[in-house]
This record gives C-alpha cells, sequence and structure tokens, in this order.
C-alpha cells in the first residue's frame, strides 16, 4: 500500500452499503456543511477514487467548499463558472468524462499542475439547474469506467434532494427567526411608543394655553407619530429613508413640491427609532413654520437640503432648514416641546449638534450628526 | 436639600424628555442626557471626579447596542443605577441584581428609585 492512501481500496459489495449509508445521513443532513461533510466522506470511498471534492455555484463562481484527496486540491477557492471544469459541468448541465486532463482543453491546466490530478469525473448537482458539483480524481490518465460514472451521478441525485432541504430548511429557520425578531421589536415599540404618547400627553399639557389648545397640538403630534411608524411598517421595522420621513412629516402642508418645500440630499437611512425622532423635529418646524413662519404667508419657502462630506475623517450627515420670505421669525418658547425637540431630541439621539437661528430672513435649522449604524447612507 | 446629580441614558429623544422632566420633578438635576452609549462613556471617562448620585439606564440603545458597558463603568465608580427597558426581561448581564424599570416608566415607579439614590448620597 503507497503511503498516500489513507483509505483501504473499496472492496466489491460494500459500495452499495456505503452509498444507502451516504443517502441515510443526507436525508438528515440540515445545512449545506453538512452535506458537503457526508459527501467528502462518502464519496471517494464509493467511486475508489484519489480524490473528491464538493463544489458549490455562489453567484458566477465555483466555489471548492470541501475536498478529501491524497493531495492538497483547491478547498477554499473560487473559480469563474467559465474558468474551471465543475463551472463547465454546471453550465451544461452534464457530466464531464476526462481520461487526461492535459488533453482536454476544458481543463484549466495551470491550477491542475501543483496537483496530484491526472484524469477525472466531474457531475452536476440537480442536473435541471445545476447549485453543485461533485468530482472524483485520480492519479493516473485513465477511463474512468461506466460504473465509477453511475456511482457518482447517483450519489449527485441523492445530494441534490438534500442540497434542496437543507436551502429549505435555512429559508425557513431564518423566516421563524424573522418573525420572532419582529414579534419582540413589536413589544419592545408598542411600549416605547406608550411612553412617546406619554410624553407627549406631558409636555404638550404642560404648555397648552387652554383645553382647545392643547387638543390642536396633542392630535397634531399624535398624527406625526403614528405617520412615523406607518413609514417604518412598510420597511418592516428595518429603516426609513430621510426623504421619505421628510415627505410624510410635510405631507398636511402642500407635500415636497420642489417651489414652496424643495429637498434635496443623497439617500440616508435612519434607524427606527431614529427615524421617528427625525420626523417628530420635521413636524414641529413643519407646524411652526405654517403658523408662525414662511409657510404662514404666500411666497414663503423651505428649503430642506443634507449632505455627507465623504472626505471627512468623520462622516457626517449635514441638513439645514432654511425658511424665506415670511415674516421675521418668532422665538420658540424657551423650553416648550416643540423647541426642546428640535433642539436636543434629535441630537442628542445621534450624538451630534443641533441649532436654531431666528435670522431676520427666517428660520434656520442645522443638524450635524456623524453617521453610524443609526444614521447611514441608502 | 441639594438636587440629586443624575444622569440619563435613552436612545429615544421623546422618552428622554419626558424622563428628564420626571428626575427634575422628582428633585433631580440632570447632568447629562445621552442617546447613546459612546457620549456617554466618553463623558465618565472625562469626568475627573464626577460627583453623581444616580443614574437611569436605558438597555437597548438601538442598532443592536446595550447600555451594559456604561453600568460596568458606574458600578466600578460606585454610583448607583437602574435599568429601563422596553423588553420585558434583561437579557443575560451580569446585573442580575440591579433594578429594572419597565416601560412606561411614570412617576410611581420613579419615586423609590429616587428615593434609593438619595440614602446612598
Amino acid at each position: 500500500m503507497s503511503e498516500a492512501r489513507v483509505l483501504e481500496p473499496p472492496q466489491a459489495g460494500d459500495d452499495l452499503f456505503t452509498l444507502v449509508e451516504m443517502i441515510e445521513d443526507l436525508s438528515s443532513a440540515r445545512t449545506v456543511d453538512e452535506v458537503a461533510a457526508v459527501v467528502r466522506s462518502a464519496a471517494r470511498r464509493i467511486t475508489g477514487a484519489d480524490g473528491v471534492a464538493f463544489v458549490l455555484r455562489d453567484e458566477g463562481q465555483c466555489f471548492y467548499l470541501d475536498e478529501d484527496a491524497i493531495g492538497p486540491l483547491w478547498k477554499g477557492l473560487r473559480f469563474p463558472l467559465t474558468a474551471c471544469i465543475s463551472g463547465w459541468a454546471m453550465l451544461n448541465k452534464q457530466t464531464a468524462v476526462i481520461p487526461d486532463i492535459y488533453k482536454d482543453d476544458r481543463i484549466p491546466h495551470d491550477a491542475y499542475r501543483p496537483t496530484f490530478v491526472k484524469s477525472l469525473v466531474m457531475t452536476p448537482v440537480r442536473p435541471k439547474d445545476p447549485i453543485a458539483a461533485i468530482g472524483a480524481y485520480w492519479a493516473q490518465a485513465r477511463q474512468p469506467t461506466e460504473s465509477e460514472v453511475r456511482k457518482l451521478q447517483v450519489m449527485a441525485r441523492a445530494t441534490a434532494a438534500a442540497l434542496d432541504s437543507a436551502l429549505m430548511h435555512a429559508s425557513l429557520t431564518e423566516t421563524l427567526e424573522r418573525r420572532k425578531f419582529l414579534l419582540r421589536e413589536l413589544d419592545h415599540r408598542c411600549k416605547n411608543t406608550l411612553a412617546a404618547v406619554q410624553s407627549i400627553a406631558d409636555q404638550t399639557l404642560r404648555r397648552a394655553q387652554s383645553p382647545a389648545h392643547f387638543v390642536e397640538a396633542f392630535n397634531g403630534r399624535l398624527g406625526a407619530l403614528s405617520r412615523a411608524h406607518e413609514l417604518l411598517t412598510r420597511e418592516e421595522w428595518s429603516h426609513a429613508s430621510l426623504i421619505e420621513v421628510l415627505s410624510q412629516a410635510v405631507a398636511g402642508f402642500g407635500g415636497i413640491d420642489g417651489e414652496r418645500i424643495r429637498a434635496a440630499g443623497p439617500d440616508i437611512h435612519l434607524a427606527p427609532e431614529v427615524s421617528v425622532a427625525m420626523h417628530m423635529t420635521l413636524h414641529e418646524l413643519t407646524v411652526n413654520a405654517a403658523k408662525h413662519g414662511a409657510l404662514s404667508v404666500e411666497g414663503g419657502k423651505v428649503a430642506v437640503g443634507w449632505s455627507v462630506d465623504m472626505a471627512a475623517e468623520k462622516r457626517t450627515l449635514d441638513l439645514t432648514w432654511t425658511e424665506t420670505g415670511g415674516p421675521p421669525p418668532v422665538t420658540l418658547p424657551q423650553r416648550g416641546f416643540g423647541s426642546r425637540l428640535i433642539e436636543q431630541g434629535i441630537a442628542r439621539e445621534l450624538g451630534g449638534q443641533a441649532k436654531l437661528t431666528f435670522a431676520p430672513e427666517g428660520l434656520r435649522f442645522r443638524l450635524l450628526a456623524p453617521l453610524s449604524t443609526r444614521l447611514s447612507l441608502g | 436639600m441639594s438636587p440629586l446629580r443624575v444622569i440619563l441614558v435613552e436612545d429615544e429623544a421623546l422618552v428622554a424628555m419626558m424622563m428628564e422632566d420626571l428626575l427634575e420633578e422628582l428633585g433631580c438635576q440632570i447632568v447629562a442626557s445621552f442617546g447613546s452609549l459612546t457620549p456617554a462613556l466618553e463623558w465618565l471617562a472625562s469626568q475627573e471626579a464626577p460627583r453623581l448620585d444616580g443614574a437611569v439606564l436605558d438597555v437597548n440603545l438601538g442598532g443592536g447596542e446595550n447600555v451594559f458597558p456604561l453600568a460596568a463603568a458606574l458600578r466600578e465608580r460606585g454610583v448607583p443605577f437602574v435599568f429601563a427597558t422596553g423588553y420585558g426581561v434583561l437579557p443575560e448581564s451580569g446585573f442580575a441584581e440591579a433594578t429594572v424599570l419597565q416601560k412606561p416608566v411614570d412617576l410611581g415607579m420613579l419615586w423609590p428609585v429616587v428615593e434609593t439614590f438619595r440614602t446612598a448620597a
């Protein structure tokens, strides 16, 4: 027995037993890696080859996931589908049988020179729509027998079923995880929303001049909170984009029409809690503009612009709300709900800075906030 | 009676505003209020001898971040703190003995907390 051979040569009659065993093992495999492990350990014994490799189709590439051979092959490497024989087998949906690899120009010879391989069989897994391939390699140039080819194809069929079920299992697990996450998030959101409503009620009541004022301001704020949540639901609570948030916040006041209300800036993603705070801030600015500022008169304008300085060491969102053409702005009541939210809320939440300026030509709001997982370029 | 010096960490601006109000009503002075972990840790590290009487900490700070590193730093400095959470149970944290307030937090829940801050101070 040569030193390089790890396994005894297979005995006639053992094959069927090993094949059945492999199919049994495959049927209990739950992940792609488990499938690969079963194929790796059984394929070489069943075919009697000097090496086997399990190759996954990954986008436009062949990914050599696993191998068992007398010498190293290409485990962990990726090649374009068009530049290796496993790719050929998957693209052409047929088995490649190659008695002498150096006489076959489908083979990238340079990749094979460092290896022991002289002949091979490569068969696609799930021939109708190949998702993987199994290769068997020999150290001598020889014609693979019909029986060897058939065995490899049977294994490929069993592997296809196992891979399909592993992929389905993965997608089901992901769906379940996602559902658990959403339920948990919903519970959390519910409680935080109640806390937010409590906060809005409390603060609006403290500063309300009359019950009528309270009802008007409270309903407006509650509406804004509700619309902020609506946006988030649309994106399954992952994020909302800044332009959508702005668009919602000004919807009741003519919307972004490019004339009275203009908006420009790159796509920015906001995490759920940031998006609620941003929505509420823009709501307060809009209501203030409609009552006392640029949106309270004909010809008044609001421009909202934002940018991210990509060259800066710390990438920062720079957002400005600029009112023009309105009456000179009135100072917002100190410690009022609106001014507190505008000046502290969103900036504090993002670890940034916000500034309200009451210039004679109109109110101006500027927010500087570092990009983070909660505030990112879309 | 001098006001108790308290810090707040809460990622949701609206909730934070209310917590600040409630704490002030209970005789606390909000020394600092943070929406995320890093600025809070930086602030604490930059204080030579922060005289702090207590802290109210929201557990989940969004973006997968939690407040535990700050809680650990506060514990090291002997500053009493309580957690607030909308998630029901506290995840594995090493703070099994800490008080956990369930959101929404109200005056009645905060009052005994502030009393313990006062006793410790």
